[in-house]
C-alpha cells in the first residue's frame, strides 16, 4: 500500500514537472509579457513588466534573510570588450539573456553560469554613438531575442542557437544614429526609439512587426514631419506630428530638431498606451530657437497600433540646458478620497519629479528630487518650469568680440538630477525609489571653437560635484506628497537601475562595485557585495527551482567616465571589468 | 599593458610615432576627413582631394609610403583631435601620426580650461597651408547682385545645417534673415537646391563654394563679394597637428609644407580642385 501510494506521489511529481517542463520550452507570448510584473519565474520585459515599475512579489531573499546571500556564478564578458554594461538581464526556461557593450548578445544557463551562445555585431569602421559602446537590453518574443545596435539596427536571433533570423536598419548611422535602449514588444510589436547626436536628426519612434520586422509604423517626435503606416506593405501618411510645421519652431529648424528618443518606452494596458521619453531640441544654442520646440524634452503618449501621438507632457519647454526629457514614465495607481487615480510618474533630467495622469497627460503634481534647482524656482499649476532667465546659458551673438561669454553655474548638470538609469515603485511601500546625482555645470560660450576646419561657435562646459562627500543620492520619494521618506548618499555618481521586491528590499549598483540592498522602508544598507567593477546595470530576481535569484550585470562606463572635469577626480580609479553575478540564498 | 601589447600585434599604429620611428617603418598615418568635398573624399573608389593630395606630398618628401586615415568628424575639432591624435576613438583606440585641417590659431591653440588648463596640451599645431573664409554663391537669374548680406531677407540662401552661416544668418539683426536661410545636411546638397531653383544663393566655405562654382556655370552662378557684418572670425588658417611629443615630426613638416607654398606646388593642388587659394600671413611676412 505504502509502495502504491509513494509511486502515485511520484508519478504525479513527474506529471507536474513534465507539464512544467513542456510549458517551459514554450515560446514568450504577448500574455506572457502583459502578465511579467505578476510572474516571477521568468522576466521577459525591461523594467519586470512594461510598465516598468521594477517590482518583484518575491520574498524570499528579504530583511531577515539577505545577509546570507552569496554569488552563485559570475559570467564574463571577456575580451577588451569590458567596459560599460548597462544591460538588464532577461530570464526566460533556466536561460538569461543578456546584451553586453560592443553590441553584442550572450545567452547563458541560468542555473550554471555556462555559456551557451554569443552573438557579436559586426560595427563599421567610423561609427561614432555618442556616449560609449554601452547597451541596455534585449527584447523577447516568440522564439527570438531582439535588439539594438550601434550601427541603428535591429537584429532578431533565434533564442536556441543564436543565429540571425531577421535584421533591419533603423536608420543611417552615417547621419549619427544609433540605438542603445532595449526594444519592448507590445502587441506582437517591437517598438524603438533611436539615440542620435546632438544636431542634424530627428528623433522616430517606430514599430516592426517582430516576426519578420516589417514596419508597421514610424512616428516623429519633432513637430512637423510627416508620420507613416504601413498597410499591406503599403506605406501611407498617417498625420503631421503637432498639425503642422512651425508653431513652436522659427524658420525650418524643425527641420533637424533632435527630440530623439534614446532611452526606450514603456506600456501600460489598462490605458492601451505607449510612453516614450524624447531628448533636448537642436541647435543647442536656445536663442536661436525661440519657442517650445515640440516635442523635445517631453514625454509622448502614443497609440500602440497606430503611432499616433495621445497626449503629449513637455517637461523642459524651449531647453537650453541639455535637459533631455528621455526618462521612463512609470504607471502606477494609487488611492485619493477613496478614487483610484490612474497616475505615471517620471523623475526628469532637469530634477523635477512629475505624477500625471496617464489617461491624458494632465499634470497632477511635480516636486523637486534633488537638492538644488537653479533654473527653475518651481513649476505652475500646468508644470511648466518657472524659469529663472538669469540661469539660461548666454546667446552667443552677445560675445561676438570674440570673448569667451559669461559662465553661468547650473544645477543640475547636463548629466541630470537622473539620468538613463531606471527608478522602481513598490506597491507595498507606495514609495519610488530615485537614482540621482547631485551636481551642476559651468556653462559659457566659446568663440574660439571649429568643426571640421570650419570657424564655430561652440559651448564649453564642465560638471562639478555639489558636495564633497557625496554626489550620488539613491532616494525613496513619496509620489502623494513630494517627500523624500529617506535617502542614501554615495561618493561617485549613481548610473544603476533600481529593483524594488516585496521582502521589503532596493536593489541598486554603483560606480564603486558593489551590489546594495537596501531596506526598503529605511534605506538602511543590509546587504553589499563587492562584483569588481563599477555596476552601471539594472538588476533583476526571478524563481527557479523554488529558489530566488537576484542578478546584475558589473563593467564601469557609460557617459560618466567620457567626462573631464571635477568629477573625472572622483572616478578616474575605477577599474575595467565585465562580468554578470547571479545571487542566491544558500540551501 | 596587456590590452597595448595584444592590439599591437594587429594594427601598425596603436599611438602616434616619433619622427624616427616614421622614417624606421616606412610608412605615415596622415588623419583626413571622410566626405568632404573637396578636401578629402573617394570619387568612384578614388581617394581624392586637396588633403589627399597633400598627404601624398608629405609621405613623398619625407620618403615614406602613406597610409590614410578616414576620419568621421565629431561635433568639434577638439573632439577630432582626441579621437584621432592623441587617445583614440573609445570604439577603437589607435591614432594617426599627423592629422591634417586642424586650425592655426594662436588664440586657439592656448586656449584653457576653466581650471585653467591648457585644452591642447597634447598636441602641437603648425603649418599653415591655407586661410579659409566664407563666401556667397548666388543665382543671376533671380538677384542681380548681392551687395550687402541685407538681399536675405528677401532671398531664400541654402545654408549647411549646425554651421557658422546657419548660426549667422538665423541670429544677426535680430533674426531678420532667419525666415529665409535653409538648411541642408552638407554644403553639396544647398547647391543642389540652388541648381534646382529651390534656394537663391549658398553660403558656405570659400574652397567649398569656389570648387563647386567649377561645375557651374560662372556667368550663372557668380561669386558674391559681400562683407558679413558681425560674424566674428573673418578669415582663419588652416594647418596641422601632431602630438605634442613628436616636434621633430612637426618641424619636417613644417619644412615640406613652406617649401611647397613657395615653389607654388601648393597652389597647383588647390587649382586642380577649381579652390581660391588665400596663402596664410605666415608665409606672406616671409617673403
Amino acid at each position: 500500500m505504502i509502495k502504491t501510494t509513494k509511486t502515485k506521489a511520484l508519478s504525479l511529481s513527474m506529471m507536474v514537472s513534465l507539464a512544467l517542463t513542456g510549458m517551459a520550452n514554450a515560446n514568450v507570448t504577448n500574455k506572457d509579457i502583459l502578465n511579467d510584473q505578476m510572474t516571477t519565474d521568468d522576466v521577459v520585459s525591461y523594467g519586470l513588466g512594461l510598465k516598468g515599475q521594477r517590482y518583484s512579489p518575491l520574498k524570499k531573499i528579504n530583511n531577515e534573510t539577505v545577509k546570507e546571500m552569496r554569488p552563485v556564478w559570475a559570467f564574463s564578458l571577456g575580451g577588451e570588450k569590458q567596459r560599460g554594461q548597462e544591460s538588464q538581464p532577461m530570464i526566460k526556461d533556466g536561460v538569461m539573456y543578456i546584451t553586453g557593450s560592443y553590441s553584442r548578445v550572450f545567452a547563458i544557463d541560468a542555473r550554471t553560469g555556462d555559456e551557451l551562445w554569443q552573438y557579436d555585431a559586426r560595427l563599421p569602421d567610423g561609427i561614432m554613438p555618442c556616449c560609449d559602446v554601452i547597451n541596455r537590453g534585449v527584447a523577447l518574443y516568440g522564439d527570438l531575442v531582439i535588439f539594438g545596435t550601434l550601427d541603428a539596427k535591429l537584429v532578431a536571433l533565434h533564442k536556441d542557437t543564436g543565429k540571425v533570423v531577421w535584421k533591419k536598419k533603423v536608420e543611417d548611422y552615417k547621419a549619427g544614429y544609433s540605438i542603445t535602449a532595449a526594444p519592448i514588444i507590445v502587441k506582437g510589436k517591437v517598438i524603438t526609439g533611436v539615440a542620435g547626436g546632438e544636431f542634424g536628426i530627428v528623433g522616430k519612434v517606430r514599430a516592426y512587426d517582430a516576426k519578420n520586422g516589417d514596419l508597421v509604423w514610424e512616428r516623429p517626435t519633432v513637430e512637423g514631419h510627416m508620420g507613416y503606416i504601413w498597410k499591406d506593405g503599403k506605406k501611407m501618411e498617417n498625420g503631421i506630428s503637432g498639425g503642422k510645421a512651425g508653431q513652436t519652431w522659427p524658420g525650418d529648424l524643425w527641420k533637424s530638431g533632435g527630440a530623439a528618443p534614446w532611452n526606450g518606452g514603456t506600456y501600460d494596458a489598462d490605458v492601451d498606451l505607449l510612453f516614450f521619453g524624447t531628448g533636448n531640441p537642436a541647435p543647442w544654442n536656445s536663442h536661436l530657437r525661440p519657442g517650445d520646440n515640440f516635442f523635445s524634452s517631453s514625454r509622448l503618449a502614443l497609440d500602440p497600433d497606430t503611432g499616433k501621438i495621445v497626449w503629449h507632457f513637455q517637461t523642459t519647454p524651449h531647453d537650453g540646458w541639455d535637459f533631455d526629457g528621455v526618462n521612463e514614465l512609470v504607471s502606477f495607481d494609487y488611492k485619493q478620497d477613496g478614487k483610484t487615480i490612474k497616475a505615471a510618474a517620471t523623475a526628469d533630467r532637469n530634477g523635477f519629479m512629475y505624477i500625471l495622469n496617464r489617461e491624458n497627460g494632465d499634470f497632477i503634481r511635480g516636486f523637486p528630487f534633488v537638492d538644488k534647482i537653479s533654473w527653475a524656482s518651481g513649476l505652475d499649476k500646468n508644470g511648466r518650469p518657472i524659469y529663472i532667465d538669469s540661469n539660461r546659458p548666454g546667446n552667443p551673438a552677445d560675445s561676438k568680440d570674440g570673448k569667451k561669454g559669461t559662465i553661468v553655474t547650473a544645477t543640475p548638470s547636463f548629466l541630470g538630477g537622473k539620468n538613463w538609469m531606471p527608478i522602481a515603485y513598490s506597491k507595498d511601500t507606495e514609495l519610488f525609489y530615485v537614482p540621482s546625482n547631485e551636481w551642476s555645470m559651468d556653462i559659457w560660450n566659446e568663440p574660439t571653437a571649429y568643426k571640421k576646419g570650419a570657424a564655430y561657435l561652440g559651448a564649453g562646459f564642465t560638471i562639478k560635484a555639489n558636495h564633497d562627500d557625496y554626489i550620488g543620492v539613491l532616494r525613496a520619494m513619496d509620489p502623494k506628497t513630494g517627500k523624500e521618506v529617506w535617502r542614501y548618499e554615495n561618493y561617485s555618481p549613481l548610473w544603476a537601475g533600481v529593483l524594488a521586491t516585496a521582502g521589503n528590499l532596493v536593489f541598486t549598483g554603483n560606480p564603486e562595485g558593489y551590489l546594495l540592498g537596501l531596506n526598503a522602508k529605511t534605506g538602511d544598507v543590509e546587504y553589499k557585495f563587492n562584483t569588481g567593477s563599477g555596476v552601471v546595470g539594472s538588476p533583476v530576481t526571478w524563481e527557479m527551482d523554488g529558489e530566488q535569484y537576484i542578478s546584475v550585470l558589473s563593467g564601469w562606463g557609460g557617459a560618466v567616465p567620457l567626462w573631464g572635469g571635477d568629477v573625472a577626480k572622483r572616478i578616474k580609479h575605477l577599474n575595467q571589468g565585465g562580468s554578470v553575478w547571479t545571487f542566491k540564498l544558500p540551501k | 599593458m596587456f590590452a597595448f601589447s595584444c592590439c599591437w600585434l594587429f594594427c601598425a599604429t596603436v599611438f602616434s610615432r616619433s619622427y624616427d620611428d616614421i622614417i624606421e617603418s616606412n610608412e605615415i598615418v596622415i588623419a583626413v576627413y571622410s566626405d568632404f568635398q573637396p578636401f578629402s573624399y573617394v570619387d568612384n573608389g578614388e581617394e581624392k582631394g586637396i588633403d589627399v593630395d597633400l598627404a601624398y606630398v608629405i609621405a613623398k618628401k619625407l620618403g615614406v609610403k602613406l597610409r590614410l586615415r578616414w576620419m568621421t568628424a565629431d561635433e568639434t575639432v577638439d573632439d577630432d583631435l582626441r579621437n584621432n591624435l592623441w587617445k583614440g576613438h573609445f570604439l577603437n583606440r589607435t591614432v594617426a601620426d599627423l592629422m591634417l585641417r586642424v586650425p592655426y590659431d594662436r588664440d586657439y591653440s592656448l586656449l584653457r580650461d576653466d581650471i585653467g588648463e591648457l585644452v591642447h596640451q597634447h598636441v602641437h599645431m603648425f603649418a599653415p597651408f591655407h586661410t579659409e573664409s566664407w563666401q556667397v554663391i548666388f543665382n543671376s537669374k533671380k538677384i542681380d547682385s548681392v551687395e550687402t548680406i541685407a538681399v536675405f531677407q528677401y532671398h531664400d540662401i541654402g545654408v549647411e545645417v549646425d554651421s557658422i552661416p546657419q548660426f549667422y544668418l538665423t541670429s544677426a539683426f535680430q533674426g531678420r534673415m532667419r525666415d529665409r536661410a535653409k538648411q541642408y545636411p552638407s554644403i553639396s546638397e544647398a547647391i543642389s537646391a540652388m541648381t534646382e531653383s529651390k534656394v537663391d544663393a549658398v553660403m558656405g566655405l570659400t574652397s567649398q563654394i569656389s570648387h563647386y562654382q567649377g561645375e557651374l556655370s560662372k556667368v550663372n552662378y557668380p561669386l558674391a563679394k559681400n562683407a558679413f557684418p558681425m560674424i566674428g572670425r573673418q578669415q582663419w588658417d588652416i594647418g596641422m597637428a601632431v602630438k605634442a611629443d613628436y616636434r621633430q615630426l612637426g618641424y619636417a613638416v613644417a619644412d615640406i609644407v613652406e617649401n611647397i607654398v613657395n615653389t607654388g606646388e601648393m597652389q597647383t593642388i588647390f587649382a586642380k580642385f577649381n579652390v581660391i587659394y588665400k596663402i596664410p600671413n605666415l608665409y606672406k611676412t616671409a617673403e
